[in-house]
C-alpha cells in the first residue's frame, strides 16, 4: 500500500515528533491572515496561525461534503466543499496526494466525511485570502462521529480562546502583532452557535 | 549530622570483621570531633572509623579520603565506589558466572558486596584461579576500566585473589527501577508484558514494571534459565543494566530470580488517551509472520523474512499500525490482533477468506479496515513504550449528552 502525498510518519534520530491535527471550525479557518514556517530547512513545517491563538500544520475536520470536481487535464485535481455548521472548507486533492485523491473521487456527495490535511493560505491577485485544506485522507463517517466533532472542535476553541485571555498561549505575541483587531467573543458566540444547530 | 546513625554504620563495618565495638563511644567521638573541633561530618567518620582500625590493629581498613587510588593500593574499597581508571582491592561474593564470550576470556561474572555489584573478568593470561559461585573472595589489585559505560574489574596477571573462608551474609538491596543506573542492579518488579522473540538465541523479553517506572528486559537461552510469568512479581538479583540510545534495559543472564508474594502498582501503566485515529499506516491489516520458531517477523508480500527468507508456509495475523491524534499530540499505535477484531469488528477467518476470494487480495482488507476506522474518535488504553502505544483496548467513543450541555453552557456562558 502506497501512502498518499506528504503524510507517511517518517521516524528520525532523536524522535519524530508528527504535528497534531487542530479541531477547528471553517469560520475560524478561513479567518487566518497569516502564514510561517518555523526553522530555515527545506523540510521545516509550516503554519498558518489560527485567530484564536494556535499554531496549526494539520487539521481534522469532519462535516458533509456537498461538492466534488474534477479539475485540471495534465494534472488532475479534486476540489471539494466540506460544510460544518459555522460555513465551508475549501479541499483539495492533487495528483501529489494519489491515495487521497482516489478515495475523494470515490465518494457520492452528500455524505459525511472526515478529513486530515495541511491548511494552505492563499491571497489571490484581488487581494482577497483563501485557505484551503490540502487532503492527507478522506473517508466516510457516520453522523455520530460528525456530532463528536462540533463537540470535540467547540471545545478546543474555547480552550485556544481561554488560554489567549489569559495569556498562556505560546503564540500570544504573534496574534497581537498579525491579528491586532480581532476579538475572541466572536469565536466564542461561533462555537456557541454550532453547538447549537447539533441535537443530540 | 545524624551521630547515632553514623556510629551505627561504623559499627556496623567493625562487626562485619568480627570485631565488636562501643556504638556509644563512637557516637561521643563523632559529636564531639563535629560539635567541639568543627570538623566535617564525612571526615569526622573517617577519622573515628580508622582511629579504631588502628587500636585494634586492622591494618587497610578504614576509608581513606582521597589520594589512595594509587597503583597496587592494598586498601579495600566498597564496590559501590570504584571508578574506572582506579586500581583497586575489593572483598565480594561472587553472586553470577557468565559462560565466557571468548577463549581470551577465562570467566567472568558478577561480584558483590554490601555497597554493590561489578562485572569482573578474568584474562585467560592472568592465569587466575577460577572462582565459585557464591564464595567470598579478596581480589588484590586489579583494574577497574570500562566497557560500553559500564564499570568493568580486570582480572589481570597482577591480581591476586584469596578466598575468605568465613561465611558472610550478603543481603542485596534492591532499587526501584526508575533509580537503575548503567551497571549491575536488583530489582522487586512485576512482568508487564512479554514481546514476540525476535533472535532465536534469545529465550524471553518484555517489560519490567514497579511504581517508578518500567524497563524492557531480556533472557538469552542459557542452560538452567527459565522464563518469567506475565503478571508475577519477582525478585531480581544482580541483572546488568545496560544502556543503548540513552534508553536502559535489563539482561538477566547474570542474574538470579526468584517469584515473590504480592502485587505491584505499576507505574507509567495503563494511560487512556481518546481522540482520532488520523493515519492507517501501511502494514496493517492482515499480514503474514515468519513461522520459524521464535522468529514471529513479519513477511514480505513475497513471503520474504529479513532473516529466513522465503517462508512459503507463513502464518497470518492481524495487526493496526497508525497515529491517534488528540488535537494536541500525537501518538504511534499499534494494535494487536484482538484488538483489531473487536474494534474493526472483522475477525482473522474472515480477513483471510476476504483475502483469498478478492482479486486485491491483502489490500482489500487493509482498505476495508481503513474505511471502518479512520477518521473515527475512539478510546485507546494501553501502555507507551518507546514513543509507541501498544494498546490493550481500543473502543469507539460515544456522544454524551452531558457533554453536549456543559459545552454550550461553557460557550454561552457569561457571553
Amino acid at each position: 500500500m502506497s501512502n498518499g502525498g506528504g503524510s507517511a510518519p517518517v521516524r528520525k534520530e532523536g524522535g519524530f515528533e508528527r504535528e497534531p491535527a487542530r479541531r477547528v471550525f471553517s469560520s475560524e479557518l478561513r479567518e487566518c491572515r497569516y502564514q510561517f514556517r518555523e526553522g530555515d530547512d527545506e523540510k521545516s513545517p509550516t503554519f498558518v496561525l489560527l485567530p484564536t491563538g494556535e499554531r496549526c500544520n494539520r487539521v481534522f475536520i469532519v462535516g458533509t461534503l456537498t461538492e466534488k470536481q474534477r479539475q485540471g487535464d495534465q494534472n488532475i485535481f479534486y476540489r471539494g466543499r466540506v460544510v460544518d455548521p459555522t460555513g465551508t472548507f475549501f479541499v483539495m486533492a492533487g495528483s501529489y496526494q494519489p491515495e487521497a485523491m482516489q478515495q475523494l473521487a470515490k465518494i457520492e456527495t452528500p455524505a459525511f466525511v472526515a478529513v486530515v490535511g495541511k491548511p494552505n493560505l492563499y491571497q489571490k491577485p484581488d487581494g482577497a485570502f483563501t485557505v484551503s485544506v490540502r487532503v492527507e485522507s478522506i473517508t466516510v463517517v457516520d453522523r455520530e462521529t460528525r456530532d463528536l466533532w462540533v463537540l470535540d472542535a467547540a471545545r478546543s476553541t474555547l480552550d485556544r480562546i481561554e488560554a489567549l485571555t489569559e495569556g498562556t498561549s505560546s503564540d500570544a505575541a504573534r496574534i497581537k502583532e498579525h491579528y491586532p483587531s480581532l476579538d475572541p467573543v466572536t469565536f466564542r458566540k461561533m462555537a456557541y452557535e454550532a453547538l447549537a444547530q447539533i441535537k443530540i | 549530622m545524624d551521630f547515632s546513625q553514623a556510629a551505627e554504620r561504623i559499627s556496623v563495618r567493625f562487626s562485619q570483621k568480627g570485631q565488636n565495638v562501643d556504638t556509644k563511644k563512637i557516637e561521643v567521638k563523632l559529636r564531639r570531633l563535629v560539635d567541639e573541633f568543627g570538623v566535617q561530618p564525612a571526615e569526622a567518620e573517617r577519622s573515628v572509623t580508622n582511629e579504631l582500625a588502628k587500636e585494634l590493629n586492622l591494618p587497610g581498613f578504614g576509608t581513606s579520603s582521597g589520594g589512595s587510588g594509587t597503583a597496587g593500593s592494598k586498601e579495600e574499597r566498597p564496590i559501590s565506589e570504584i571508578a574506572p581508571g582506579e586500581w583497586v582491592t575489593i572483598e565480594g561474593k561472587v553472586v553470577g558466572i557468565l559462560s565466557p564470550p571468548s577463549p581470551a576470556i577465562a570467566q567472568s561474572g558478577i561480584i558483590a558486596d554490601a555497597t554493590g555489584a561489578i562485572r569482573f573478568v578474568a584474562w585467560s593470561k592472568a592465569n587466575a584461579p577460577k572462582m565459585t559461585e557464591g564464595s567470598w573472595y579478596r581480589i588484590e589489585s586489579a583494574v577497574v576500566d570500562e566497557y560500553k559505560g559500564v564499570a568493568n574489574l580486570k582480572i589481570h596477571s597482577g591480581t591476586a585473589i584469596k578466598p575468605v573462608v568465613e561465611d558472610r551474609a550478603l543481603i542485596p538491596s534492591a532499587v526501584k527501577i526508575g533509580e537503575l543506573k548503567p551497571g549491575i542492579g536488583s530489582v522487586r518488579a512485576k512482568v508487564v508484558q512479554e514481546w514476540e522473540t525476535t533472535h532465536e538465541r534469545m529465550l524471553q523479553s518484555g517489560v519490567l514494571g514497579d511504581e517508578s517506572g518500567t524497563i524492557k528486559f531480556i533472557i538469552w537461552k542459557e542452560a538452567g534459565k527459565e522464563k518469567l510469568a506475565v503478571g508475577s512479581v519477582y525478585t531480581i538479583y544482580y541483572a546488568q543494566v545496560d544502556e543503548f540510545n540513552g534508553r536502559l534495559s535489563l539482561n538477566l543472564s547474570t542474574a538470579s530470580y526468584m517469584p515473590d508474594e504480592g502485587d505491584i502498582a505499576v507505574s507509567g501503566g495503563d494511560t487512556d488517551i481518546r481522540g482520532t485515529l488520523v493515519h492507517i499506516a501501511p502494514g496493517s491489516g492482515l499480514i503474514k509472520r515468519c513461522p520459524v520458531e521464535g522468529c514471529n517477523r513479519a513477511l514480505s508480500r513475497q513471503n520474504y523474512c529479513p532473516v529466513h527468507e522465503i517462508q512459503p508456509k507463513f502464518v497470518y495475523d492481524l495487526r493496526i499500525k497508525g497515529w491517534l491524534d488528540d488535537g494536541k499530540k500525537t501518538y504511534n499505535l499499534l494494535l494487536q490482533r484482538d484488538v483489531v477484531e473487536a474494534l474493526t469488528g472483522m475477525t482473522l477467518d474472515t480477513a483471510k477468506e476476504l483475502a483469498e476470494n478478492n482479486p486485491l487480495g491483502m489490500d482489500e482488507v487493509f482498505l476495508r479496515m481503513r474505511d471502518a476506522i479512520l477518521g473515527r474518535y475512539v478510546m485507546c488504553k494501553g501502555r507507551e513504550i518507546d514513543n509507541r502505544l501498544l494498546v490493550r483496548a481500543c473502543e469507539r467513543l460515544r456522544v454524551e449528552p452531558g457533554e453536549h450541555t456543559a459545552l454550550l453552557n461553557r460557550a454561552g456562558g457569561a457571553a
